[in-house]
């Protein structure tokens, strides 16, 4: 009920300006064009299929791996190492929880996680499948694919404040922490997380506007 | 368990972006276990790193990267161990299992160290990214006003706290930074025990530990 009430108070005051510029409904259309070559490899190893990802998905990978500061040689081994998780996993990726660009972001993630963090006690998490919800059905899923839109996501992020994308650019990019970004730019601790839920507001309504 | 207080959305983005220390991604993971609301909150920040993934600019992979896949593609290897998933009914004496190998399984194998009267504490080994620990405060403690210098993200386990910003139960977070000024009180009846992070040197560890510190011999 929170989660309502919440959404629709940040929708409401963004909502005006965001129809001045034209949606771009290519994004929905890619997600959907990804998600069928999955339900090919999931049903039938369709190699063709999987290269197909492979052949849009790992050299941007390879980039978000080597923006965190992971070493050429180093990425490409996480880069396969995902591939090839989705390609063993697939029967397991469902298009109606996540798309096929947060499914593997999410295992991108967790493999970079497990590679620098060298404490012992650090549980490895594994595929990024742990908190999908997949099976809590009672619930009318207002996390569910199906009312994300892409293309309203695409446009909060261009439309983002420049002082606000650069934060979110630093910890998706650059994977650096509030402190060290507060320290980075100057600014109090507050402020840094304060502007991040923010911009993560704008960015929600988008990927909630009505089409 | 369905948890009132919740993890900054900031704190969530950073557990996305992979960028939370790792004292405070373990609580985090604590938290997720028992919270849809926070899981939902997740995806959609994991839904925001897979747009800029997308987005970016390809970087060449090295010339045998594609050979290399394919050839991978017939390999037969056992599969991952199963994920592992928090029971839904969970033993009342179980630890939340992102916590087990910090601090044991069970509360009742818990070995707390005595810090200052009413108040016990573990401090988690080998954690180089912040702070982590476990602290148990007697029923019924008022913790005077303090402010942070830090961030501190507190779960509490069991008992209860009131403060400023409301009651806080077994499964709430409170996700403070050094613009938060308040007055902990825990509740009367059983001791409240909380795990905490904080990014502070250890010396300035956190709202309990701080107010604690001429009490105890660092």
């Amino acid at each position: 009920m929170i989660d309502t009430d919440q959404a629709t108070s940040k929708v409401t005051p963004l909502g005006a300006a965001r129809r001045l510029s034209p949606p771009s409904p290519h994004v929905a259309a890619d997600a959907r064009y990804w998600s069928e070559q999955m339900a090919a490899v999931a049903s039938r190893r369709d190699r063709d299929g999987f290269m197909r990802i492979y052949d849009h998905f790992a050299p941007r990978l390879q980039r978000y791996l080597l923006g965190l500061g992971v070493a050429q040689a180093s990425a490409e081994e996480l880069v396969q190492e995902a591939m090839l998780r989705v390609w063993r996993r697939a029967d397991l990726f469902d298009p109606a929880r996540a798309s096929l660009a947060t499914w593997l972001f999410r295992i991108a993630r967790n493999l970079y996680i497990d590679t620098i963090r060298s404490e012992p006690n650090w549980m490895p998490v594994q595929d990024g499948l742990e908190w999908l919800d997949s099976e809590a059905a009672s619930d009318p899923a207002s996390d569910a694919e199906a009312f994300v839109d892409h293309a309203g996501l695409k446009q909060a992020i261009d439309e983002l404040p420049a002082a606000q994308a650069r934060l979110i650019r630093m910890s998706y990019f650059e994977a650096k922490a509030h402190r060290e970004i507060a320290a980075e730019l100057n600014m109090p601790l507050g402020t840094v997380k304060s502007s991040l839920r923010r911009a993560f507001g704008k960015l929600q309504a988008g990927m909630r506007r009505t089409r | 368990m369905r948890p009132l207080h919740h993890p900054d959305e900031a704190t969530l983005v950073s557990y996305s972006a992979g960028a939370l220390p790792t004292a405070f991604a373990v609580l985090v993971s604590a938290h997720l276990g028992i919270c849809r609301h926070c899981r939902e909150q997740l995806l959609d920040a994991d839904r925001t790193g897979g747009m800029l993934m997308q987005q970016r600019e390809p970087a060449p992979l090295s010339a045998g990267a594609r050979d290399r896949m394919l050839a991978r593609l017939g390999e037969t290897r056992p599969d991952p161990p199963p994920l592992h998933r928090v029971p839904v009914v969970a033993d009342p004496d179980c630890l939340p299992a992102p916590l087990q190998p910090y601090f044991g399984a069970t509360y009742g194998d818990l070995r707390w160290r005595m810090i200052a009267p009413g108040v016990h504490r573990i401090l988690a080994d080998g954690v180089t990214g912040g702070t982590l620990m476990l602290l148990r405060i007697a029923p019924g403690r008022r913790v005077p006003m303090h402010g942070h210098a830090a961030n501190e993200l507190t779960l509490v386990l069991q008992g209860a706290y009131d403060d400023a910003l409301g009651h806080f139960a077994p499964g709430d977070v409170a996700d403070l930074d050094d613009e938060i000024e308040h007055q902990p009180v825990t509740a009367p009846g059983v001791p409240c025990i909380c795990a905490a992070a904080t990014d502070a040197p250890l010396r300035f560890s956190g709202r309990f530990a701080r107010l604690l510190q001429p009490l105890i011999r660092f």
